[in-house]
């Protein structure tokens, strides 16, 4: 007689959202410091449903519903930090984030510095466009704290690093905000370990190994960058995908590895151009890694508006495969 | 509404295409039908007309590179653009001009790999934008074996210093002519042509007597009449218009004469279509107007497709004989030398009469020598006859 | 009301040498600013002593406060030196802040208070975090927060006064109503007269106190305390005072009414106390020039401290952006 063991939840394959909320759940059950603050995220489970049934399973004073008030609720988060807790801070759409910028940059992210009090918080920040969520709800904000000293930014793209880099920054003992893309949420699976894991903050990850041109990207343009790869890589352009998973601090390492072997560099991202991330590792090339270049600085990223709403001009505003190639290919032949 | 300008499918095996040169800038106006660029594929260097009137807002592929038949090259909009977008379209790439005799450009990786490795880097021909010096072209010419001799005492000298020159700047002795698009296209389809048939070559002369007669005064060339006694003679030996085929020989029903055209730079072969059905004025204003298009780079797409044989008139630069390669997938390729009077020996007597030698290299997997000599021997009588007016 | 069943002399004594610690020091900061010898601003409570002293002595050794600039009293009472404050005004390695920040941006963990920034009110909800963590954790501790008038304006207020009363959080806010926000009169700030109206926008109680009178304010603080202790939620109590100095030392202060200044010096927060030990009988000129004469020592032996001290070093700049896992093992 056999049995058949049923397959442990963690043994599921799990979408993005889903290895989110794995992430909160494992990490509030191993740690009860840890607790989550944020709009609707009680009773309701959060605007994405990703603390479904957390109230229930941990309390009402473990899955605080906040007032309408970013402001307010993340300098809570500050305070409650400080005195040896471990909140995580939903905001209900990053394009909210900019209420609570005074409290992120003036409060939260310069503490230790000046007075040596640490702040082990995270805010969560569902980003990103694809959605046609217009102005408002597909913002890509970590291009304004990339320029605040004092916290930690991280944007995975793929499950498995959602999961493992949500832990981390939980676990991390700095401000931390984990930069969730709302277009991955039910668009990526994967299997995970059953086992808990952390994916260390402060380490890129090369998703693709290549030989000709290096592709610095994060979050969902990564898998345009792949996508482009694939499409390339029949015209004998070789593209090297570099996600970088951690946004402050930047993996040097892995990103001038990169570029030392492939000595042309295209930088990718789906925050505005100017200012974004691309100009700072764009200059970071050049000032470090300027006699390994056969080959200009490439940037990839939106147009310098908010993000539109129709359609036809989110489709135009968001960089599109044809794109990827197009610069890899102007690259290629330079 | 932006218009797509798409790489054209520019022959029926062709899957891409390089484009050669924009003939409109960034930006610019181009009208319906106007030429917007220049396309390569094959040996073939074709203008591309715009498929609409507008704006050349967005150029998505650049001069010097090959894509995909159906990839997106580009993008007209019907208005004018104002104010700079600043997209990836509009990403700023240094354009290369090729440099002449003054300062090279080398990049910083192409520099640093040279001074690691002691190259010379004037020694290495650049394929690069303008012709710039790649990584990948000192990569390769490393793997090579290609290093700068050094001299006695132990310090790496120029070759060229050592040998003495004369010419511009410090590369004398030799001069490096970059490779285009069409020499290097041509160049692997000879070489190719040559692995791929067994090329043996059968030397004819034929009595161009009636045809001189015959076109005097109605201002037609000799190739017309040339493509009539072939397509005659391949209706008695048909497997001269065929391809060979792992299955079997595949005969081809219809005639579509190549004629290949001489360019500044390089060669084409526009396709004269049907050819068997078409009369001696007919075949003369096509071929006429074909290799003026070819040469003003004016040819649609369509002319050089579906070939299945070639004629080469080598004998309009002075040849006599050739032994010219096939144009694959055909069997076999006609070289027509200059036709010169001649003293040749007709009923024991010597006569003076404009002759012709006939060269055709053919493909000996596909046909024996006894089956091309006795197509050329139609060919022969078929140029020799004197009926010429039922063929205008 | 009759202190002598509300309040023990040792307090009220207590309360009375925290007040002249505070005025000497600060005065002697002001010195020090006058000579030149002092970098950036400096911000005083002069006149405005008892409210600091007042809130701070009803609390507890665990619990917290998160005050703003004019707190001096409470720093003091809550262990930080003299020597530390004229270390920090002189940007000094022996400052609490290591001279990462200056003149009161005082915080240290260890002796529960929260350091502040400048944007006012930006304390409050943080001071609700930290009453949250005790209510999470069911501690029975409590945390005191302070603002200005003028920093009741701000969004953060409105937000934090809210969540603290719907969450019903142990924090107790203070308001220092000095009536001027630097230049602008209470009139130009807002359109009611008593701060404490606000608070019943937010369902929470609050009381009016003479805030020149530390016996008023400690009992006032004492009652709030006790109440959010017991898990009765917050309290807003509004300190009517009077800002006898500029916004900082530099602001000469012109457009403040010298009648209004006249009038405020009599109801100096000294002199009420000296007037309520005398009537109470609890102490005597002798005994106020004894402790005149106790922190005018302690003063210049924090300004010979601090004189003392090292700079820190330029490349010291970098250190401390971000924490590491070892500072928050217990």
């Amino acid at each position: 007689m056999t049995t058949t063991t049923a397959p442990t939840k963690a043994q599921h394959e799990v979408t993005y959202l889903e290895a989110i909320s794995e992430a909160l759940d494992e990490e509030m059950a191993r740690d009860e410091r840890v607790f989550l603050m944020g709009e609707d995220i009680g009773p309701y489970g959060g605007a994405f449903r990703i603390t479904e049934g957390f109230q229930k399973k941990y309390g009402e004073w473990r899955v605080l519903d906040t007032p309408l008030a970013e402001s307010g609720f993340v300098g809570a988060a500050i305070g409650a930090a400080m005195m040896g807790m471990r909140p995580v801070v939903e905001m209900q759409f990053a394009d909210f984030i900019s209420c609570a910028f005074d409290q992120i940059t003036e409060v939260a992210a310069k503490n230790h510095y000046r007075w040596g009090a640490a702040v082990p918080m995270v805010i969560r920040a569902p980003y990103g466009g694809g959605v046609h969520g217009g102005p408002f709800h597909s913002e890509c904000p970590e291009g304004w704290f990339f320029h605040s000293p004092g916290l930690k930014l991280v944007a995975p793209s793929t499950p498995y690093d959602a999961k493992g880099l949500l832990k981390a920054a939980i676990r991390d003992p700095n401000p931390v905000i984990y930069f969730e893309h709302k277009f991955l949420y039910r668009r990526l699976k994967a299997v995970l370990p059953t086992e808990d894991y952390l994916v260390p903050i402060g380490k890129a990850d090369v998703k693709r190994v290549g030989n000709g041109i290096s592709v610095i990207t994060y979050g969902a343009m990564v898998h345009l960058a792949l996508e482009a790869a694939d499409l390339l890589s029949k015209e004998g352009i070789d593209l090297e995908v570099v996600d970088l998973r951690t946004l402050i601090p930047l993996d040097k390492e892995t990103i001038f590895n990169s570029v030392r072997k492939t000595s042309k560099a295209i930088v990718l991202h789906e925050d505005n151009k100017t200012g974004g991330i691309g100009a700072e590792i764009s200059a970071l090339l050049a000032e470090e890694c300027f006699d390994c270049l056969d080959g200009p600085i490439l940037r990839i990223a939106p147009p310098d508006t908010p993000v539109p709403f129709s359609t036809p001009m989110e489709e135009f505003f968001l960089p599109k495969v044809s794109d990827v190639a197009a610069a890899a290919r102007k690259l290629a032949a330079y | 509404m932006p218009t797509d300008i798409i790489m054209p499918q520019l022959g029926e095996s062709i899957a891409e295409g390089t484009i050669v040169k924009w003939l409109i800038p960034p930006g610019g106006r181009v009208e319906k039908d106007q030429s917007l660029l220049e396309v390569e594929t094959d040996k073939v260097a074709l203008e591309i007309p715009s498929p609409a009137a507008g704006y050349l807002t967005e150029v998505l592929v650049q001069e010097g590179q090959t894509v995909p038949v159906g990839t997106v090259i580009a993008r007209l909009e019907e208005v004018k653009p104002s104010g700079v977008v600043n997209r990836v379209a509009g990403v700023i790439l240094r354009h290369m001009e090729p440099t002449e005799g003054g300062a090279d450009h080398y990049s910083p990786a192409v520099r640093e790999l040279a001074k690691e490795k002691g190259v010379d880097l004037a020694r290495i021909t650049g394929t690069g934008a303008g012709g710039r010096v790649t990584k990948k072209n000192v990569l390769d010419f490393l793997a090579k074996g290609g290093t700068t001799p050094t001299h006695p005492s132990g310090a790496p000298i120029a070759l060229q210093a050592a040998m003495g020159h004369e010419g511009e700047g410090e590369g004398g002795g030799e001069e490096i002519l970059p490779l285009t698009q069409m020499r290097k296209t041509i160049a692997e389809r000879m070489v190719k042509s040559r692995h791929i048939s067994a090329h043996v070559v059968t030397f004819f002369e034929a009595d161009f007597s009636e045809i001189a007669k015959f076109r005097e005064g109605k201002g037609l060339t000799y190739l017309p009449f040339v493509i009539k006694a072939v397509t005659r003679a391949m209706k008695d030996v048909p497997v001269l218009n065929s391809s060979w085929g792992e299955q079997g020989i595949i005969l081809k029903k219809d005639i579509h004469m190549g004629i290949a055209v001489a360019l500044e730079d390089g060669l084409l072969v526009p396709v004269v279509q049907d050819a068997h059905r078409k009369g001696l004025t007919q075949l003369a204003k096509e071929v006429t107007d074909l290799a003026e298009r070819a040469r003003t780079k004016r040819l649609n797409p369509e002319a050089v497709q579906g070939g299945t044989f070639t004629i080469t008139n080598h004998g309009g630069t002075g040849s006599l004989f050739s032994t010219p390669i096939i144009n694959q997938p055909q069997i076999a390729i006609l070289g027509v030398g200059a036709v010169q009077k001649r003293a040749v020996v007709i009923n024991d007597a010597i006569a003076i009469r404009p002759m012709c030698y006939l060269s055709l290299s053919f493909d000996h997997r596909v046909i024996d020598g006894a089956t091309a000599d006795r197509f050329m021997g139609k060919v022969k009588s078929y140029l020799e006859q004197s009926d010429w007016e039922k063929f205008l | 009301m009759d202190i002598s069943t509300e309040i023990k002399r040792a307090d009220l004594l207590q309360m009375y040498y925290y007040l002249r610690l505070t005025r000497t020091l600060e005065d002697r900061i002001t010195a020090l600013y006058r000579q030149g010898r002092i970098v950036g601003g400096v911000y005083t409570s002069n006149g405005m002593e008892a409210i600091a002293v007042g809130y701070a002595s009803a609390l507890e050794r665990e619990d917290i406060i998160a005050p703003f600039h004019r707190d001096m009293g409470a720093f003091l009472i809550r262990g930080i030196t003299p020597g530390e404050v004229i270390a920090q005004y002189l940007g000094k390695r022996t400052g609490p802040t290591r001279g990462k920040d200056g003149n009161v941006h005082i915080g240290d963990l260890k002796r529960g208070v929260i350091g502040f920034v400048s944007h006012l009110a930006d304390n409050l909800p943080v001071a609700t975090g930290v009453a949250l963590a005790f209510k999470i954790r069911g501690e029975a501790r409590v945390v005191v927060t302070n603002t200005g008038d003028g920093g009741t304006s701000r969004g953060d207020f409105h937000e934090a006064m809210n969540f603290a009363a719907v969450r019903k959080l142990p924090v107790v806010f203070f308001c220092n109503n000095n009536q001027y926000a630097y230049s602008t009169p209470l009139k130009l700030q807002m359109a009611i007269r008593d701060v404490a109206d606000r608070a019943k926008a937010y369902g929470m109680p609050s009381e009016i106190v003479d805030g020149n009178d530390v016996a008023a304010v400690y009992l006032a603080a004492q009652r709030a305390i006790r109440k959010a202790r017991a898990g009765e939620g917050p309290t807003f109590i509004e300190c009517k005072t009077m800002r006898m100095h500029g916004h900082s030392e530099h602001d000469s202060a012109k457009y403040v009414p010298r009648e209004l200044l006249e009038e405020w010096k009599k109801k100096d927060p000294i002199l009420k106390a000296e007037r309520m030990l005398t009537q109470l009988g609890y102490a005597d000129e002798a005994a106020f020039r004894e402790v005149e004469e106790r922190v005018k020592k302690e003063v210049e032996a924090g300004v010979e401290f601090a004189e003392q001290s090292p700079l820190p070093e330029g490349p010291e700049a970098l250190e401390g952006v971000f924490a590491t896992e070892e500072e928050l093992k217990p």
